[in-house]
């Protein structure tokens, strides 16, 4: 059956029905692919491209506020660099029109741009069921795998990001568009100077790198700070070799592209 | 632009794919033999300005819904990944990929193809410089990157050429006539007198 609710209430009731049994569709950028390449459609849609509320943008005391549903189109406007850069590097026009941030959040690529910025932004998200409202930091909603705390019967209807951090963000891939990552970085300097970092397509899901982070909030941004936190990161990151990239080359890779991120950010 | 001696067999419909298109299509009608059970979706949306009905199996992708069911065939599919825009038509004025949205997701929006572009047999300016600067070579990525252009050009209405240039980003094409294709978008953009 395929489903068309009009607002989020309607969506979740049915996916509380249905749970593994309904499949959540929005841009259809993994889901469709998948059934254009022959894997058997879910039994159920629910499709929610027809519920206004969760495209919607908002801005409170500082915090950005971005409904699930909100494409790559809609967050390459936004002010923030890193979260901009990242969504305009996905796919071209097309794909940025359909693919939504609840999506790249709940498919849980390991090469996820989306989710990689957000990573470097301390984001958080709200799951929404019809059991209530519970919010997580980004970094425990990703468990493992193409693994997620999403629950059977949950939507992820908002993330939270905030506003006032100094970011920036790299994407390392074989042609200038329509790109996968081979390695992409987001970096962010928070307002009390912690430093996150954030890398796409180096481990099981996008990750941080908490204890170069450690080390440059304990040690401030210098070259020489950076150079050792560079090696750290080297050491904290688990690539694996595949038809993209060998694993010594994204260790590599990821180095320099942290470097110069962290580097130009210095010099703002 | 209609080529009259094309191969009967293959002027239409699902047979111009390649291999890995029919799998997929005969693995999801399959499908949709199993789970549908006569269950249609019935879709209602504006079609190249007109008012469209029609009953629709609910896996069915917009693209096969646009070429099997309304027969217009100017929408191409080739990737079936959203890694070429062959496929683009414009929904409420937005470029997508309608290999990758299935066909009731378009209930109540506007969609337009490459069919609805010219009118009372005047073609849209994009078209008319595409064929101006020979920037049409097999032309199976042509109505994609013609409806990109428009996208483009509604939003922006004087891009540099890097602005073109990540209009397009999403159309591939395989004769790799690029320039012409540039130069046709960039002369369209002149005539409308939009460029600054």
């Amino acid at each position: 059956m395929f489903y068309q609710p009009k607002d989020i209430q309607k969506a979740l009731g049915l996916k509380a029905e249905l749970k593994e049994r309904g499949a959540f569709l929005a841009g259809g950028t993994d889901l469709v692919v998948l059934m254009n390449h022959g894997k058997a459609a879910p039994e159920n849609f629910i499709d929610l491209t027809h519920i206004p509320e969760l495209r919607a943008i908002h801005k409170h005391n500082g915090t950005l506020e971005l409904a699930g549903n909100v494409t790559y189109a809609q967050m390459g406007k936004l002010p923030i660099r890193c979260l901009a850069r990242a969504s305009l590097s996905v796919g071209g026009p097309g794909i940025r029109e359909l693919g939504t941030i609840a999506g790249n959040l709940a498919t849980a690529s390991p090469a996820g741009d989306g989710s990689t910025a957000l990573l470097a932004l301390d984001a958080e998200v709200e799951l929404t069921s019809v059991r209530g409202t519970r919010r997580l930091p980004l970094e425990e909603f990703f468990l493992g795998y193409r693994k997620t705390a999403l629950a059977p019967d949950e939507m992820i209807t908002k993330i939270f990001i905030p506003t006032n951090y100094q970011t920036d963000w790299a994407k390392n891939g074989k042609r200038g568009a329509m790109n996968i990552s081979i390695v992409a970085v987001a970096v962010a300097i928070t307002p009390k100077k912690e430093v996150r970092i954030a890398l796409a397509s180096v481990a099981a899901t996008p990750i941080r790198c908490y204890q170069a982070e450690k080390f440059l909030a304990k040690n401030g941004l210098t070259t020489e700070t950076i150079r050792q936190a560079v090696q750290s990161v080297r050491g904290e990151i688990k690539p694996i070799t595949d038809h993209r990239a060998s694993a010594d080359y994204k260790v590599h890779v990821s180095g320099v592209m942290v470097r110069r991120l962290l580097e130009s950010l210095v010099k703002q | 632009m209609k080529t009259k001696a094309c191969h009967p067999e293959r002027s239409e419909g699902s047979q111009s794919f390649g291999r890995r298109r029919k799998t997929a299509e005969i693995l999801r009608s399959a499908q949709n033999d199993k789970s549908g059970k006569g269950r249609l979706w019935s879709l209602k949306f504006t079609l190249n300005g007109k008012k469209v009905s029609a009953q629709v199996p609910p896996t069915r992708t917009l693209l096969d819904f646009l070429r099997l069911d309304m027969r217009l065939t100017g929408t191409k599919g080739a990737c079936l990944e959203g890694e070429c825009g062959s496929c683009y038509v414009l929904v409420d004025g937005k470029p997508m990929n309608s290999c990758l949205m299935l066909a009731p997701q378009v209930q109540d929006r506007d969609v337009t193809t490459i069919e609805g572009l010219a009118h009372s047999k005047k073609l849209d300016v994009i078209q008319q410089k595409f064929i101006d600067c020979g920037a049409v070579q097999c032309g199976y990525c042509t109505p994609g990157l013609i409806l990109a252009a428009k996208a483009l050009l509604a939003e922006n209405s004087h891009p540099t050429r890097e602005e073109f240039l990540a209009g397009m980003e999403g159309n591939i094409c395989r004769c790799t006539g690029y320039n012409k294709i540039l130069r046709a978008c960039e002369q369209a953009a002149d005539a409308m007198g939009l460029k600054k």
